[in-house]
């Protein structure tokens, strides 16, 4: 059974390949801009979860 | 002597090809056989695995398979969003796949992995329609 951190990840990473893919021309701007995607996508979720943590406690 | 994408590039504007359209289709009923149709096979496998992971990953957290004849409105965004899962989704619905309705936590989760995969899948297909007619470069 995933975990919701893993499942997360996952999630971040198949969107990052299809926006990669998708919304960019070159190659190697599709990994950069894929990489950028998921790396926010990561990010923000756990900046996201510490802030609930925060205003919970 | 022209590569393809140049040859794809250099189509005059307006010329009738039924190629746009094939692509279009294609890449919605298969995830990345738009990009097949347009000779783009790695980005055509790399589509595939991603959607077809959504896919899975959402039937396997037992995420919702949205109908589009309940009435409310949700339900019917719900169902746009995964009818873009094309096949996928009629296999869902043939075989009774995933849940009537979400019964665990996890199966939210599910079901927006469901509904995302379903949204990628027409960004991807619209993606292999403006590689077909020359929209997109490469």
């Amino acid at each position: 059974m995933l975990t919701h951190f893993s499942a997360v990840l996952l999630f971040s990473l198949f969107v990052s390949i299809v926006f990669g893919i998708t919304q960019r021309s070159e190659p190697r701007m599709m990994v950069r801009f894929g990489a950028y995607c998921f790396v926010l996508f990561v990010g923000i979720t756990i900046v996201a979860s510490w802030a609930m943590w925060a205003i919970k406690h | 002597m022209a590569t393809e994408a140049q040859q794809i590039a250099q189509r005059v504007p307006g010329e009738k090809s039924s190629k746009p359209t094939l692509a279009l289709i294609a890449g919605w009923l298969i995830p990345g056989a738009g990009h097949l149709v347009v000779g783009k096979y790695y980005r055509a496998a790399l589509l595939f695995i991603s959607i077809l992971g959504m896919y899975l990953i959402g039937l396997g957290l037992q995420g919702k398979i949205y109908t589009p004849n309940t009435g409310d409105v949700l339900d019917i965004l719900g169902f746009i969003g995964q009818l873009g899962l094309g096949v996928f989704y009629l296999i869902a619905r043939i075989f009774g796949l995933g849940a009537s309705s979400v019964t665990i936590t996890l199966g939210d989760y599910g079901t927006k992995f469901l509904v995302v995969g379903g949204l990628l899948n027409i960004i991807a297909a619209v993606d292999a329609h403006s590689l077909a007619n020359g929209r997109k470069q490469s």
